[in-house]
């Protein structure tokens, strides 16, 4: 009973990393309507920089770590402008975007594992404090992941719901044609998306590296249990892609306590399978007519 | 020498698969990201006919064929109900699902032990374990495969895979369906791919599962992305390219530590700069929409 309770717990603090994850991918995929593989180059690009900014330039951690943030931002919004826009204005289709999406992620991917390796780095050192409650044990790190997950997402669940620009990037997903047209600034709101979008996933990605530290592969993962969580919760539901991430996090913890860790994948991409073949449009999502 | 028959060998090995894919991402439109996972359960399915059950090579490629038929009728059932990104992601589900499974079920794969010691194919009571012996099994194999796949090419079959890539319901109106079709084709692929990987197994004589992995599908699909796909020049052209590349950065002296690194930075510029450019590929006829 104890066991299943801390499981429960770590259940929850990894369901607010996978909820940082599937808002970042979420956001691109819900209003770009591509599959924006390159989240995963931005994830270990903001935790390199942080490492770049720490141990070369010897900033201290928490001016590092905003740099780092900025940095991953821009280079989320450079992909953004240099290629998918670009691309777009060709008329490309979905598949090429995918297609250039993927070349940027190898190409990111292996420029920083060719600068600084392909081993894990530790970004803080020694073993964290953890703290007691009864018989249930959590880290000071998990707690700051937590915290600190679930504070960005609530916030931002607030701010989608009520802000007039963040509704017209959420619309943007339904008729992408119908922006220009009712004179919303296209251009404006790609960088916006995009920059929200890095912003939570070099979030994630510092609350990860923090804690266990990071290696340049690890994007792959982060990427698609955020893309997993978006589709297995519903792309039209924002709240969806929260419970996505938090069903993912919670059979993670109880397939550990099963079986082992090593057979999550298995479970991620058996939920993935099963809900596209019997709910295509995700697992919390209404029914919806064909022709609404 | 022995270094340009390797090379020969692992061409030969790679152009049968890259040729299978081309039944599925040139000539069906649908790129597949789990073509490894077949390669990978010939290549097991190989190893463990010869070594548990003791069968000789050409009985154990035939019985390797027909399990990973069984198996990619069974991913490309439900997968083959997407199209496009959804169909990308099913298939890199598979990928993974086969991947872990067969990593962690250690009792049958040996796991990240790999399994060591697999014997060298014997064909007619002569064993093939010189390097020319082998590049000449492999050319026969490849000569066989490419064969089956020629001829489908043309046949009516990829005619009408064609016309479903270019114009899915057009081509459903005039009464080719996609269901079938589709599926035949991803079989047929992933039968000449457990051919590849029979070949693997048996050159190389040690298989584990990291030489199945993700990265590997997606070398295989960006052979025929950058070569191009749809006609019979195009996968040549990648294979030739994606295999040689690796080996001129050798020669031109990069240490071992970086090389695969510097590799892959090439692959993404160059997948960048083909999807400005040349979205078809050097020498093409399908660019993914």
């Amino acid at each position: 009973m104890t066991l299943l309770l801390q499981l429960l717990v770590n259940g929850i603090v990894t369901a607010s990393l996978y909820s940082l994850l599937a808002v970042g991918f979420g956001l691109v995929y819900r209003s770009m309507r591509f599959f924006h593989i390159a989240f995963g180059a931005v994830y270990i690009l903001a935790s390199y920089a942080v490492i770049l900014m720490r141990d070369t330039f010897g900033f201290p951690l928490s001016v590092s770590i905003i740099i780092g943030l900025t940095i991953g931002v821009v280079g989320g919004v450079l992909m953004d402008r240099l290629v998918y826009l670009p691309l777009e204005k060709r008329s490309a289709g979905s598949g090429v975007l995918l297609v250039a999406s993927l070349g940027i992620y190898i190409l990111f991917v292996n420029l920083i594992a060719l600068i600084f390796g392909n081993e894990v780095k530790i970004l803080s050192a020694g073993i964290a404090p953890s703290y007691t409650f009864g018989p249930l044990i959590i880290s000071r790190m998990q707690t700051v992941q937590c915290l600190m997950g679930w504070l960005l997402v609530t916030v931002f669940w607030f701010i989608i719901r009520r802000n007039t620009f963040m509704k017209g990037v959420w619309a943007m997903g339904e008729k992408q044609r119908l922006v220009r047209v009712l004179g919303l600034p296209y251009e404006f709101m790609r960088v916006v998306v995009f920059a929200l979008s890095s912003l939570f996933a070099g979030a994630a990605s510092l609350l990860v590296a923090l804690d266990v530290g990071i290696d340049p592969h690890v994007g792959m993962q982060a990427l698609l249990t955020g893309a997993v969580a978006v589709i297995v919760g519903g792309v039209d539901l924002f709240w969806g892609w929260i419970a996505g991430a938090f069903l993912l996090a919670v059979l993670q913890s109880l397939a550990v306590w099963q079986f082992s860790a090593r057979w999550n994948d298995l479970v991620t991409f058996g939920i993935l399978i099963i809900t596209l073949l019997f709910r295509p449009q995700g697992l919390f999502a209404p029914i919806r007519r064909r022709e609404e | 020498m022995n270094y340009i028959l390797h090379l020969l060998i692992m061409i030969g090995i790679y152009l049968i698969l890259g040729y299978g894919l081309n039944l599925v991402v040139g000539f069906g439109g649908l790129l597949s990201l789990c073509h490894a996972v077949f390669y990978g359960i010939g290549a097991y399915a190989t190893t463990m006919l010869m070594m548990k059950a003791g069968w000789t090579f050409l009985p154990a490629v035939g019985g390797a064929v027909i399990i990973t038929a069984f198996f990619a009728f069974l991913v490309g059932f439900p997968a083959l109900k997407f199209r496009g990104d959804s169909f990308v992601l099913v298939t890199l589900g598979f990928q993974m699902i086969v991947f872990t499974v067969l990593y962690n079920w250690v009792e049958m794969t040996r796991g990240p032990y790999g399994i060591p010691g697999i014997p060298r194919p014997s064909v007619a009571g002569y064993e093939i374990s010189s390097l020319p012996a082998y590049l000449l099994l492999v050319a026969v194999m490849l000569g066989i495969s490419v064969l089956v796949l020629f001829t489908l090419y043309r046949s009516p079959f990829g005619l009408a895979l064609k016309a479903l890539r270019d114009n899915e319901m057009a081509a459903e109106g005039l009464g080719k369906s996609p269901v079938h079709l589709f599926l035949f084709a991803f079989v047929i692929a992933g039968m000449i791919a457990s051919v590849a990987g029979s070949l693997y197994a048996t050159y190389v004589t040690y298989i584990d599962p990291t030489s199945f992995t993700l990265d590997e599908s997606i070398f295989l699909l960006v052979i025929l992305l950058v070569g191009g796909s749809g006609n019979r020049l195009g996968p040549l052209l990648g294979t030739v390219f994606m295999i040689l590349l690796p080996e001129a950065l050798r020669f031109l002296g990069l240490p071992d530590t970086v090389a695969p690194n510097v590799r892959q930075v090439i692959y993404g510029l160059v997948l960048i700069l083909f999807m400005f450019l040349r979205p078809q590929g050097i020498a093409g006829k399908y660019s993914p929409r």
